[in-house]
């Protein structure tokens, strides 16, 4: 079991340690929340292990979407274990209606729908309140290098696509995010942070209701309720994905259909081989809930697999 | 001494050993439809050999989700004897109920002949009716009889027939039928319903449905 070692950085909303493993770090998610650059303050009970498990299933759905990020597992109701990235110094705001600041800056109606998604960029800097800069700045002052500028705009938009339909399937739109990414020391862009409703805009689908932080901005009320329901219903929803699993007799057991194979292989001349051992393929499609990687330990143990005999592996392939 | 025979979709010898059971020794003897869970008024459970559920997966490995297996469990754990054949024998092992498991025969092929078998315990509900290290012949019909298990120490004194002469499929220590340490399951490869009659070249069969009997 990985255990945090150090405190690195506490943020409002989050606290990151490291471990002992120098890349990997252990996120712990707390219940306060901030809002108008930490003006506002309250512990909203419940938040931190909803945007812990909102995060965890969200990221999951990512990387088997193909989109790499942080995450490696979560460890328990408040903690993940995510790799250890260096953070650009660049918040990435999507937004698919029109909403928040957005508003505000250019006097548009709250909830407009946009033509197409808008990205903007912030600099990360709580003296000067994350101030919004253009790509421009950003290539500029060397916050990110072109290349990975491009890497970021595409991991956003294909995320927000990603995102919005899964929603959807949660009875949510997706007003707008916010994004952060990281490197790693060769170089790869992650998605970091979190995905939760304390960075995203959720609206009841059809309707202007708020599932999110707004519902605390805004003194709406029912802001835990807001936090739980999201975390309900993102857990209720299943992601669609696809196991391998490899069952093979133990290598202590004689595989005669492998040893016939070798022969034959033998006879045609393939004289490089030297040992054939035949298994069986599964392939499960599989509606996951919530992270459950125990449950396939647990088919195959009690089925799949006769552990007299046989030794199994597998593992996610979509 | 009631019988019931358990019976599986691709269960195939359950006739066989209802005849044996109710013309040869007659016995009351009723069959068991696997979706069961009732197992009143019955001395002895007999899981025939067959093909149970097209033996998918593994032989016996879905059989034993059948409802009526959770009877059996709590019926053998009450001390209820239980007999599995063939096919019997490999639902006893997917289920736990014996020790080890049956792989598939050595050869590739599946087997039908008949072979000798000594006795190695007749201290046994199942085997009283024989004479320790004595030699006997049954046949043998199967694709998996290949009998596996890690630690052949756990199960030396479990050892209740043997293949002797010629080992067939390759099974660890000649293992042809064991019983659980408390002597009241019993699992074999060889089939006792199909050498029950002289006509049949051999009555050695019958002497274990005789030792049943005789034990209640």
């Amino acid at each position: 079991m990985i255990e945090k070692v150090k405190l690195l950085y506490e943020g409002k909303a989050k606290r990151v340690y490291s471990t002992i493993e120098e890349d990997k770090l252990i996120i712990e998610f707390k219940d306060t929340a901030t809002a108008f650059d930490g003006l506002k303050k309250a512990e909203i009970s419940g938040k931190g292990e909803a945007n812990c498990i909102i995060s965890s299933k969200i990221f999951e759905l990512l990387t088997i979407k193909g989109i790499k990020n942080h995450y490696i597992k979560r460890l328990n109701e408040r903690e993940m274990l995510v790799k250890s990235v260096r953070i650009f110094p660049v918040e990435v705001i999507i937004r698919n209606r029109v909403a928040g600041s957005m508003a505000k800056r250019l006097g548009l109606d709250v909830g407009k729908e946009l033509e197409r998604p808008v990205l903007e960029f912030c600099y990360k800097s709580d003296e000067l309140h994350d101030p919004m800069i253009n790509e421009d700045h950003i290539l500029a002052l060397g916050l990110a290098t072109e290349e990975e500028l491009k890497t970021i705009k595409e991991m956003s938009l294909a995320t927000n696509n990603i995102l919005i339909d899964f929603f959807k399937r949660c009875h949510l739109e997706l007003i707008d995010m916010k994004f952060e990414f990281g490197k790693d020391p060769q170089g790869d862009i992650y998605l970091a942070d979190e995905i939760s409703p304390d960075t995203c805009r959720l609206w009841e689908l059809g309707t202007t209701t708020s599932w999110d932080k707004d519902r605390f901005r805004k003194d709406l009320g029912g802001v835990e309720e807001a936090y739980k329901e999201v975390k309900e219903r993102v857990i209720n929803t299943p992601i669609e994905s696809k196991a391998r699993i490899l069952i093979r007799l133990k290598p202590s057991i004689l595989d005669a259909q492998g040893s016939v194979i070798l022969n034959a292989l033998k006879s045609l001349g393939f004289n490089e081989v030297t040992e054939v051992r035949v298994g069986k393929l599964l392939e499960l499609k599989i509606d996951r809930k919530i992270d459950e990687p125990e449950r396939i330990e647990k088919m195959c143990k009690e089925l799949l697999a006769n552990p007299v005999m046989e030794d199994y592996e597998w593992e996610w392939i979509e | 001494m009631n019988f019931g025979i358990v019976v599986f979709p691709g269960t195939n010898c359950d006739r066989d050993c209802y005849y044996v059971i109710k013309d040869i020794l007659n016995q009351p003897v009723r069959f068991i439809w696997h979706r069961e869970y009732e197992l009143k008024r019955i001395d002895c459970v007999v899981l025939p050999g067959g093909f149970s559920y097209g033996d998918y997966l593994r032989a016996g490995a879905i059989a034993r989700f059948s409802p009526i297996m959770s009877s059996i469990r709590e019926f053998a754990e009450k001390g209820g004897l239980v007999i599995g054949i063939c096919n019997g024998f490999q639902i006893l092992t997917e289920a736990g109920l014996l020790p080890g498991a049956l792989g598939r025969n050595k050869s590739l092929r599946f087997i039908c002949k008949y072979v000798n078998l000594i006795v190695e315990r007749n201290d046994t509900p199942f085997t009283s009716e024989f004479k320790k290290g004595e030699i006997v012949r049954m046949p043998i019909a199967h694709n998996e009889g290949n009998y596996y298990i890690d630690d052949l120490s756990k199960v030396k004194k479990q050892v209740v027939l043997r293949y002797y002469g010629e080992n067939p499929n390759g099974a660890l220590d000649n293992i042809a039928g064991i019983v659980n340490e408390k002597g009241n399951v019993f699992g074999l490869m060889p089939h006792p319903e199909r050498c029950s009659e002289k006509i049949l070249g051999s009555e050695d069969g019958l002497r274990i449905f005789k030792s049943i009997v005789r034990s209640i």
